[in-house]
């Protein structure tokens, strides 16, 4: 057994605390990211049972759902012995198959985190969780209260414990009940070890115990953790760190103490042997991990093989892409939602075509609205922006929303404002329930940047600088970015007069998660600012004449046109239209009735998974359903977000049109053509596991364990001081994503499938330790296509093994009558919800 | 027109009835049953509106069936309408109805889409019940389904933690404002020797002759209907279970806890006038509760960092502003303030989920640091000291446990020497040769037969505290209560004026009551789950339908309304003498312990987390 040896190193042990706890930031900063990122140097499987174990959360379904999931076809029979086969080996199969289908274990559920401080209880019959918590959170909340509380928590820029101790001082009343707390609150020698000592009285307990009580309320510990580590994440500062915090809650643990036993309690650990047990030594896999292990596999597999066989038949019909008398190009981002936009794109109008890349498009800002006081990040959350981009000029004001106002909660006033806006309140109740519309308070994907407003983009003077960021970019700097996107995605001649580069946003209402509801390489903000930067630097003459000699010859004619597209209410925005060339504006006119089209069948797809739709319905009467549940405060389910996200295809689109993958790709152009060495491939996948594999996981993990990872059903949810959910008004804040987004979710590790060659992949990857583990250690999987000859190739072990699918293709001749007759889930829970993906489908393609 | 009156009633009723049929998949029935059911209030309201402004403004009644009929009580269902019930019944009816279309797509796909709804439309028969009751003890029924309803809304998400303690911790309260009003009917039997209505009810005349003064009478009644009123309205000193009940989907908190529920302690106050409007001493005791409630949730509202916390103190310090309108006697005043705020409010907290958004947008634009808190003088001192003090909501919280919980579960504990199951050998005995004495009491000297009333009902209430703080078997415990209620009925029995009718309706009751609850622990028991009481052990998770039957038993252990047990209660209480007060204390404690104890062997056998960890469940804290 391994022991701490060291016996107790403060600043270790916070450390290892922070590593552990959640690091969700503040929710208006919304970014997917691994849950369970502490235990990424672990291998997949080897990590989450590790968690499951120390923390007591769910990582997997229970045996009892796989076997059911099994019955009713989702895992199929050949799918389970190619699984065990593989990893057991032909020899065993017969025995696994058996302990798959009938074994039985027992589960135990004995989580490691809360076993020694559970001993007050079972000691003294105290519950100290009852009797800190409520005052702890409020003190905190209060604390950390962003705009919340009309009289806010005085000293807040002296740090937690120097308020406190002001606010004692200064006053008549208590935090505390005893002395002896207050006391010690103003001992000199006030510290972690110290309290430690009176309330475990031995050292080796000492850090288990922190991470006892520090768990019990994970999701407060992990925001002040967050907020210690990423100040910015607050526009009203805090000085804040996770010390004080713990600091507080012993002195309160010990107040609470001394006031229900008196003086008839000693030190918890006292008694106990000199080694405590380490809660993060090695976890013992049992056989039921095994075996669970095995069943998600399968789970997954059944899935995959399924795409594969698709992916695999389109690859040996071996097409190549025409890029000729095309109408249009478009870029989207590579968000799975996309993916059903630009099928219905190339259907409507079989000459475009459709790219993807991460939705920042290679601009790495901060952003501040006009006259705003604050900067917003808006690309991938790994990226530290060195460029920030202004708005200088908008063409309408925001609107105010009475209700919020915190002038109705002062007496006087808030009696005014019942008096005088109570009977109007009850009318508007009436209409936003039955004709919702946009109002301020509703969180519009088109008001992060105003839609006339103007943008400084390019840099005048290379010394302007705000906060060490440069304002706008230089000429050099834009061709680079341009030159290296066009590049990744293989967009490098044959432009078509009308360039889009549409990013994406999504606006709901009465949601506090609506980041999450964002573009996730935009760090969960509407990604139209950026779109519009890269189309500013794309059409500039002088990047142009740049990039004509690094051999990208963009015709005159071309023009790029930045657009955004709701996710939630199925609409498009286009911006800076006045730039266009009047030939060009006849064409757009044109185009804009494509997208609109696109965005009816679009919105009829999603339509599908919406019980409120009744999708045999006039199809401009689905859309406007669609628009009203972006607007409507009763919907909990603006749209499904990223449910269902399974795939991502790093290749030409040419290689997977008429492949139908229901919403469930995360789709990055690239060609191999222009690339035959792999050298623009790394710069391609490396934002990609980060952005992608994170939204994938946290939805695995919130779908796995809503409860403990999720947020849990968001019917309930309560915002505390503009930073977060929780519960109950004594609750802990409530970290992941909530039910009503993952219920459609099938947890499965996303695929990752590039089309190269298996060696220059494998080159590729290996050139960077961080993207390699992604793939090496599980979490993610890869596949590399190969070109030439379209086989299957699966990293496994360090090395690509040919993978030869085994599922029947299906095949239909009308894909929009196989999403129409689609079923419907009847609860949510997972034998339901996965009989409502449809299966992967090859259609006619038009081309 | 008058025979609309019980349509009020019947249409939820029927509406909820029907929606036990469906299963919790039928969304759409469930739902469209529920609007059919308030939309036909809403219409008939309309109507009786129209009637009422053209006869003038003259009230209505409609004399119900006589549920209990004797010499001395009448125990009737009758309603009664009036302009302030009207103006309740219409406000309640439109924000029911559009809290019912809001939750249809909101509650959608929730595993308990049907027990939502269900609930909803039990708690606004209740509410009807309350607006139209002609009589004190018809309002009690009424005024009892809200209190159950609320628990079971509070306690939605069964499965975690805080909103069982958080229903438990409310349902206690409630149960003593519940237990007030019961007394009020108590004395005001006592005072007009009849139950009084409404509808021709002119204040403290036509009494008959009593025993104590008249003060005493004046003071009582209104007081005890005064605790009711504030509990419900979460008025100074029980204000802090609003926020705490917020637990439910924010619909629910919004039309129970930010509206009409919350608001019930006004319409209280209104419909009782009669009772203290003479009375100025009164009248400045109401302002006054009003007053400190105002300030006291007004500061408490400006320090709260969660929204729907601080929504709550905001509307708790307008209903104390309605209490001070109601002691100045602008009742009308008072109703339009109720409407305002309640629609406001509702609205809040249907929109507070909009809040993180709104605001942080405005701090993007318009954020100003504030002012940094200065440490001199003596008025810093007092702010900062109003600051901690508004931070732990004037130590609310912890009030009713310091004061009314602890001291009985340290009063419980003295017991311990006795163990459970001896007590229950010990008791059953002596039951039996009480209940022969209490048939053949001439065998009994006369002295002696004076004190058996008040010694049968402290038996009783160790029998209850015992209960109470048992943690292990809840066999024990569930028998405990049953053997309590018999030594009640033999209190009663052995008090003078004795009907061996009334004792047979209560114990009919209570006997088929505890008869299913020991079927459904044995059940439990056999299926080898883990029943004892030391923990919770969320068993709705795997049998709902026992749950739910287990409520039915509950209910009826508890003396719930319509239940026979009930009117066995209320007409035995009326047995106690007005100079009883020993024994009235004594049952009252009783009569309390009881509905709490019933709730927590609930609370613990069926809900909470569930102990089998093969699922996902919440984290205690979350």
């Amino acid at each position: 057994m391994e022991t701490t040896d060291i016996l107790f190193n403060e600043g270790h042990t916070l450390e290892h605390l922070s590593h552990y706890l959640p690091s969700q930031l503040t929710l208006k900063d919304f970014v997917h990211h691994n849950s369970l990122h502490s235990f990424q140097d672990k291998e997949f499987f080897d990590g989450i049972f590790s968690a499951s174990k120390i923390f007591g959360i769910q990582v997997t379904f229970n045996l009892n759902e796989y076997r059911k999931l099994h019955g009713q076809g989702r895992i199929r029979m050949d799918i389970i012995d190619r699984v065990i086969v593989q990893q057991k080996g032909t020899l065993n199969l017969q025995k696994y198959r058996q302990k798959m289908l009938s074994g039985s274990y027992k589960h135990e559920y004995n989580p490691r985190i809360g076993r020694l401080r559970e001993k007050w209880k079972d000691q003294y019959k105290v519950n100290l969780d009852d009797l800190v918590q409520p005052l702890l959170f409020r003190i905190i909340g209060s604390y950390l209260d962003q705009g919340i509380a009309i009289w806010h928590f005085p000293f807040e820029d002296k740090g937690l414990i120097n308020a406190v101790k002001i606010l004692e001082e200064n006053s008549m009343t208590s935090f505390f009940k005893t002395k002896r707390a207050k006391t010690l609150l103003f001992s000199q020698d006030l510290s972690i070890e110290k309290l430690l000592e009176i309330l475990v009285g031995n050292a080796s307990y000492y850090e288990n115990y922190l991470f006892d009580q520090q768990f019990a309320h994970k999701g407060w510990s992990g925001l002040v953790a967050a907020i210690e580590g990423t100040p910015e994440t607050l526009f009203y500062r805090k000085k804040i760190h996770l010390k004080d915090f713990i600091l507080l809650e012993l002195l309160m643990e010990i107040d609470a103490l001394n006031k229900t036993l008196g003086k008839h309690w000693k030190p918890l650990a006292v008694g106990y042997q000199d080694h405590a047990e380490s809660y993060f030594a090695k976890v013992e896999q049992e056989e039921l991990q095994d075996i669970l292990k095995l069943w998600q596999e399968a789970f997954e597999w059944d899935y995959y093989d399924e795409v594969l066989s698709g992916v695999g038949h389109l690859a040996k019909t071996n097409r190549i892409p025409p890029r000729e008398k095309q109408s249009f190009q478009a870029l989207f981002c590579v968000d799975d939602r996309e993916c059903s936009l630009r099928r219905h794109l190339e259907y409507v109008d079989p000459k475009c075509e459709t790219l993807g890349a991460p939705g920042f498009y290679g601009a790495a800002i901060y952003f501040q609205p006009y006259k705003a006081q604050f900067y917003e990040k808006n690309c991938p959350v790994t990226i530290t922006p060195k460029h920030l981009i202004k708005e200088i000029e908008v063409s309408k004001e925001r609107g105010h929303e009475v209700l919020h106002s915190k002038q109705s909660h002062t007496f006087f006033k808030g009696f005014l404002y019942a008096m005088a806006l109570g009977l109007w309140s009850g009318f508007r109740m009436i209409r936003d329930l039955f004709s919702p519309k946009m109002r301020p308070d509703i969180a519009d994907a088109f008001s992060h940047m105003d839609i006339n407003g103007k943008l400084k983009v390019e840099n005048s003077d290379p010394n302007e600088k705000e906060n060490g960021l440069q304002v706008g970019y230089q000429i050099e700097e834009m061709a680079d970015i341009v030159e290296s996107l066009l590049k990744g995605v293989g967009l490098v001649d044959h432009f078509t007069d009308l360039v889009y580069v549409v990013a994406h946003g999504s606006s709901s209402a009465n949601n506090p998660h609506h980041g999450a509801h964002d573009c996730g390489a935009c760090s969960g903000r509407p990604g139209a600012v950026n779109a519009r930067v890269f189309t500013f630097m794309a059409n500039h003459s002088k990047v142009r004449v740049i990039l004509e000699t690094k051999g990208i010859i963009i015709p005159d004619k071309t023009q790029f046109i930045p657009a955004m597209h709701d996710t939630a209410s199925d609409e498009i925005g286009f911006y800076d239209e006045e730039i266009l060339f009047s030939e060009n504006e006849r064409q757009h006119r044109l185009h804009r009735k494509t997208f609109e089209n696109a965005l009816d069948i679009n919105a009829k797809e999603r339509a599908r998974r919406f019980a409120s739709i009744d999708i045999s319905k006039d199809i401009k009467h689905i859309r406007n359903e669609i628009k009203k549940r972006s607007v409507s405060y009763f919907e909990p389910r603006p749209e499904l977000g990223h449910g269902s996200n399974a795939l991502c295809h790093v290749g030409s689109r040419e290689k997977i049109k008429g492949l139908f993958l229901d919403r469930r790709a995360f789709l990055q152009s690239y060609d191999y053509r222009t690339d035959p060495d792999g050298e623009v491939l790394l710069q391609v996948l490396s934002p990609l596991p980060a952005v992608c594999g994170g939204i994938n996981l946290e939805y695995y993990f919130s779908r796995m364990d809503i409860e403990k990872m999720g947020a849990g059903t968001k019917l309930p949810h309560n915002v505390m001081g503009l930073i977060g959910v929780a519960n109950s008004s004594d609750g802990d804040l409530r970290p992941g994503l909530p039910l009503q987004m993952i219920e459609n979710h099938d947890p499965v590790r996303l695929l990752m499938m590039v089309e190269h060659r298996p060696e220059i992949v494998l080159k590729t990857i290996k050139s960077s330790k961080e993207m390699y583990d992604w793939f090496d250690k599980g979490w993610l999987h890869l596949l590399a296509i190969s070109p030439e000859d379209g086989n299957l190739y699966h990293f496994q072990d360090g090395a690509f093994v040919l993978y030869e699918p085994i599922s029947k293709i299906l095949e239909t001749d009308d894909i929009l009558k196989v999403i129409e007759t689609a079923e419907e889930m009847k609860t949510n829970h997972i034998i339901d919800t996965t009989k409502e993906n449809i299966p992967v489908h090859i259609y006619p393609d038009k081309n | 027109m008058n025979a609309l009156l019980p349509i009020l009633l019947i249409a939820p009723l029927i509406s909820l009835l029907v929606g036990f049929s469906f299963s919790n998949k039928d969304e759409k029935a469930i739902y469209t049953t529920s609007v059919l059911g308030v939309l036909l209030n809403f219409v008939i309201l309309i109507i009786l509106l129209i009637v009422y402004i053209y006869n003038g403004f003259e009230h209505m009644r409609f004399a119900g069936p006589i549920l209990y009929h004797s010499s001395e009580t009448d125990l009737g269902l009758s309603l009664f309408l009036d302009g302030y019930g009207l103006a309740y019944m219409l406000i309640a009816t439109f924000l029911t109805g559009i809290i019912v279309v809001f939750s249809k797509n909101y509650i959608h796909r929730e595993k308990g889409y049907k027990r939502f709804f269900n609930n909803i439309k039990f708690f606004y028969s209740g509410l009807m019940l309350v607006l139209l009751a002609d009589n004190l003890e018809t309002l009690f029924v009424g005024w009892e389904v809200l209190g159950v309803t609320s628990f079971f809304l509070i306690g939605f998400y069964r499965e975690r933690y805080l909103p069982v303690k958080n229903a438990l911790k409310v349902v206690s309260l409630y149960r003593v404002a519940d237990i007030a009003l019961l007394l009020a009917i108590w004395v005001t039997h006592h005072y007009f020797g009849r139950s009084i209505s409404f509808f021709d009810f002119e204040g403290f005349q036509g009494s008959e002759s009593h025993i104590l003064n008249e003060t005493f009478y004046q003071f009582a009644i209104p007081g005890f209907i005064l605790i009711a009123a504030i509990v419900k309205s979460a008025q100074f000193p029980f204000s802090s279970w609003l926020p705490r009940a917020m637990e439910g989907p924010t619909t629910s908190s919004a039309i129970f806890y930010g509206s009409l529920s919350v608001h019930i302690g006004v319409f209280l106050m209104i419909r009782t006038a009669p009772f203290w409007e003479e009375n100025i001493t009164f009248r400045i005791l109401i302002g006054v509760i009003g007053l400190i409630t105002c300030i006291m949730a007004t500061l408490t509202s400006r320090v709260q960092s969660s929204i729907k916390t601080q929504i709550a103190y905001s509307s708790i310090a307008q209903i104390g502003f309605m209490f001070i309108e109601v002691a100045l006697g602008f009742y009308w005043f008072a109703i339009f303030h109720f409407a305002s705020n309640a629609f406001f409010r509702s609205y809040q907290l249907l929109l507070s989920p909009s809040v993180l958004g709104y605001r942080i947008h405005e701090q993007l634009f318009h954020f100003v640091p504030p002012e940094p808190q200065s440490t001199n003088g003596f008025w810093s001192k007092i702010k900062l000291s109003i600051y901690i003090l508004s931070i732990k909501e004037f130590n609310l919280d912890t009030f009713m446990y310091r004061f009314l919980w602890n001291p009985l579960k340290k009063t419980g504990n003295a017991f311990r020497f006795i163990s459970t199951k001896s007590l229950l050998f010990m008791t059953v005995p002596l039951f039996i040769v009480g209940l022969y004495t209490v048939y053949n009491q001439e065998i009994l000297p006369e002295p002696l037969l004076h004190y058996l009333p008040e010694a049968y009902a402290g038996l009783g209430l160790v029998l209850i505290l015992k209960s109470f703080v048992e943690r292990d078997s809840v066999l024990s415990s569930w028998l405990l209560i049953l053997m309590n209620q018999l030594y009640l009925s033999l209190a009663f029995g052995f008090n003078e004026e004795f009907d061996f009718n009334q004792i047979h309706i209560f114990l009919s009751g209570i006997i088929l009551a505890a008869a299913l609850g020991v079927w459904i622990i044995l059940r439990l028991k056999k299926k080898g789950e883990d029943v004892s009481l030391n923990q919770f052990q969320g068993h709705s998770f795997e049998y709902p339908r026992l749950a739910f039957l287990f409520v039915i038993a509950c209910l009826a252990m508890a003396g719930f309304p319509i239940t026979p047990t009930f009117i066995g209660e209320d007409l035995m209480l009326g047995h106690i003498h007005e100079n009883q007060f020993p024994l009235l204390l004594l049952m009252v404690l009783n009569l309390i312990l009881d509905g709490l104890v019933i709730f927590r062997i609930y609370s613990r056998l069926f809900l909470g987390k569930h102990k089998k960890g093969y699922h996902e469940f919440a984290n205690r804290s979350s």
